[in-house]
């Protein structure tokens, strides 16, 4: 075989068409989609729109900038926008180390602790903030001890401890979104094949995960980690009960004594939200129609 | 001593109905092209899985080169492999894919650039190496996961199916390809496929394996003409099987439905006990009634059988032709040719074929195989 002749296969040949009738076009919509169409952007974007209006009208008589200007000068804003960030971009990590290995482990060696895990990472979501919370607090504002010794010394009496408190509730807080991302990418590839290849080849673990399957989860990556920023950046009730200087706990203060300011911060807010979303469309849009070898 | 020995292996997952592999023994010398044979859930698979580390023996020992590697873990054991499913890493290109286990062992870049440009000229895919796999056919892709495994320079080379994702066009021509690089290379292979005919073209030696154990080890040519079971005989190729009854086990006189057959031997079985004899359908003959009762052989030593054509079926370069003989169905192949000239169905037919074609199977009648 020619090296020519397989260089003529490299371009996938479409799919076969259905003839087109005379006349009629492929795409078809049904009578009424545009109404629907129409009503759900109404609906959707109307109340973004009446907030953009009322953020913009904090001087009297004429549409300005100024509540943006207000808001986003405010000391506490940067103050408050930075320690998020810095609590979810440590929320990420924690997050990848430990759910890309567990969800590999059980995609490989043990399927039918599946439902099991599934469950546990669906927690988060039947118990509330409010409960998850105040059982840290009762439970990590003491020592924890074993047989008389402290193995746990009490995590709320300092700055840094609490912080690291703060990260944990909210790795788990985020665990549905990123073990879903995560496993839906790492059933989107023939894990096992890709593994056994890698180890015929002489890589150990640490060479599997770092060069195979970190890479080939991208995509899952970043939408797990972009999910995660979003909730962390918003979140309130666990930053206000461990009294850490969150964004989210900022915006509920700005709200309750500030008029046109907490409308420019919610857009603000939405504006980052909506590039992270582009961000996720970037990142995972590259390959358009490109097959992934090792696929099942 | 043979370069890879395995040695009473047996392989049983907890909980399954039966085991994957009952005591597998096997030698393999250097340089040899070994394949495994046989249909899926044969255990052929699950055998080449335990020689690449992946699955661990319930009982017995895998040894290569003299070195027990029974418990070695994959990475360790300098064996290549090459998946159905190519299984190329997606996040690299293929050149990274080919360089991959050099990188993983530690090579200067150097020798790491010279080693894959070799591997490329040795697949003919040279100006592919900046490509990334989703931009390769099927075949080029398993070609580079070829490359990728002899890269390291494996002891031995393990393929599980290689051409099973492939067209048939490619499949045929990368068959060769592969046993060229082999030959070229020197490299010990053992090939699973449950395609008979990628087994017999390609190897050195075919194990056929049925029901998680061996039925015959032997030399493609021995497979096929002188398979040692009704397993071995049925699997590879075509073959007519028909129940016969041992008349006169000394000159081997068989009678199929009352048709008296002579096997090329005599028998070791008794008078009366049924044997299945086994005929080819290429060595067949056909004559019609109008044609003379022995067809185009006179010779008295040939054994005929009676019956009437059921189907006949054009393949192309030949033509498969089914004669009911009492409540069996004989398959028989004629050449096509433009003159042929074929009975009807209905027809009553004469086959004739000679003794060296009665294949008896079963334990005692390998001894009436033709030498």
């Amino acid at each position: 075989m020619s090296a020519a002749l397989e260089a003529t296969k490299i371009e996938r040949a479409p799919a076969p068409a259905a003839p087109l009738q005379p006349g009629r076009t492929r795409r078809t919509f049904a009578p009424f989609s545009w109404l629907w169409w129409t009503i759900g952007m109404l609906y959707l974007g109307l109340p973004l729109y009446g907030t953009f209006v009322f953020s913009l009208q904090k001087t009297r008589g004429t549409l300005s900038f100024a509540a943006y200007t207000s808001a986003l000068s405010e000391p506490l804003f940067l103050r408050t926008f930075l320690f998020s960030n810095i609590m979810a971009f440590s929320t990420i990590i924690v997050s990848l180390m430990l759910v890309v290995p567990t969800a590999y482990w059980v995609q490989l060696r043990a399927p039918k602790w599946r439902p099991a895990v599934e469950f546990i990472s669906l927690m988060p979501f039947v118990i509330p903030a409010i409960v998850l919370v105040f059982g840290l607090i009762k439970t990590y504002s003491r020592p924890l001890q074993l047989l008389g010794i402290t193995i746990i010394p009490p995590l709320t009496n300092s700055t840094m401890t609490t912080n690291v408190l703060l990260v944990a509730a909210y790795t788990v807080l985020s665990l549905p979104y990123m073990y879903r991302s995560v496993d839906n990418g790492l059933r989107a590839m023939d894990v096992r094949t890709l593994t056994e290849a890698a180890q015929s080849l002489g890589a150990g673990w640490p060479t599997i995960l770092f060069r195979v399957i970190f890479p080939n989860l991208r995509s899952a990556l970043l939408s797990g980690s972009l999910l995660t920023f979003a909730i962390v950046v918003g979140e309130l009730t666990l930053a206000s009960f461990l009294n850490r200087p969150a964004f989210g706990p900022y915006l509920a203060l700005i709200g309750n004594h500030q008029t046109y300011e907490p409308a420019a911060l919610a857009i603000v807010t939405f504006g980052l939200t909506w590039l992270a979303m582009i961000l996720i469309n970037v990142a995972t849009g590259g390959k358009k129609g490109a097959t992934v070898t090792g696929v099942r | 001593m043979a370069f890879l020995n395995l040695i009473s292996v047996s392989k049983i997952y907890p909980n399954a109905l039966q085991p994957a592999v009952i005591d597998f023994n096997l030698n393999v010398e250097a340089g040899e092209f070994v394949s495994f044979l046989g249909p899926s859930g044969c255990g052929k698979t699950t055998t080449l899985r335990m020689v690449a580390g992946f699955e661990t023996p319930s009982a017995g020992k895998v040894l290569m080169d003299g070195k027990d590697i029974t418990n070695i873990r994959p990475n360790q054991r300098e064996i290549g492999m090459v998946f159905q499913s190519y299984a190329l890493f997606p996040n690299m290109s293929v050149a990274d894919n080919i360089g991959f286990g050099l990188k993983v062992g530690g090579k200067p870049v150097a020798e790491i650039k010279e080693r894959v440009r070799e591997m490329l000229a040795l697949i003919k895919l040279e100006e592919l190496g900046a490509r990334y796999p989703f931009q390769l056919s099927g075949g080029q892709q398993q070609r580079v996961a070829l490359a990728r495994a002899l890269a390291i320079r494996p002891k031995l080379l393990l393929l599980d199916e290689p051409l099973s994702a492939l067209d048939a066009k490619i499949r045929v021509s990368l068959r060769t390809e592969i046993r060229e690089i082999q030959q070229r290379l020197g490299i010990t292979t053992i090939y699973v496929t449950h395609d008979q005919e990628e087994a017999l073209s390609l190897s050195d030696r075919v194990v056929v394996m049925n029901n998680a154990r061996i039925e015959q080890v032997g030399a493609p040519f021995e497979i096929y003409n002188f398979p040692a079971t009704r397993f071995v005989a049925s699997f590879v190729g075509t073959l007519n099987t028909l129940t016969a009854e041992v008349v006169d086990p000394a000159t081997g006189l068989l009678s199929v439905h009352g048709q008296p057959i002579h096997a090329v031997a005599p028998l070791q079985e008794q008078a009366g006990a049924q044997v299945a004899l086994a005929l080819r359908p290429e060595l067949l003959k056909i004559s019609t009634e109008r044609q003379g009762q022995n067809g185009d052989g006179d010779d008295a030593s040939e054994n005929t059988l009676k019956g009437v054509i059921e189907t006949i079926t054009f393949l192309g370069s030949i033509v498969r032709i089914d004669v009911r003989v009492g409540d069996s169905v004989v398959k028989l192949d004629e050449f096509n040719n433009p003159h042929l000239k074929l009975p009807k169905r209905g027809d009553a037919v004469t086959i004739t074929f000679g003794r060296e074609a009665c294949l008896v199977l079963d334990r005692a009648a390998r001894a009436a195989l033709p030498a």
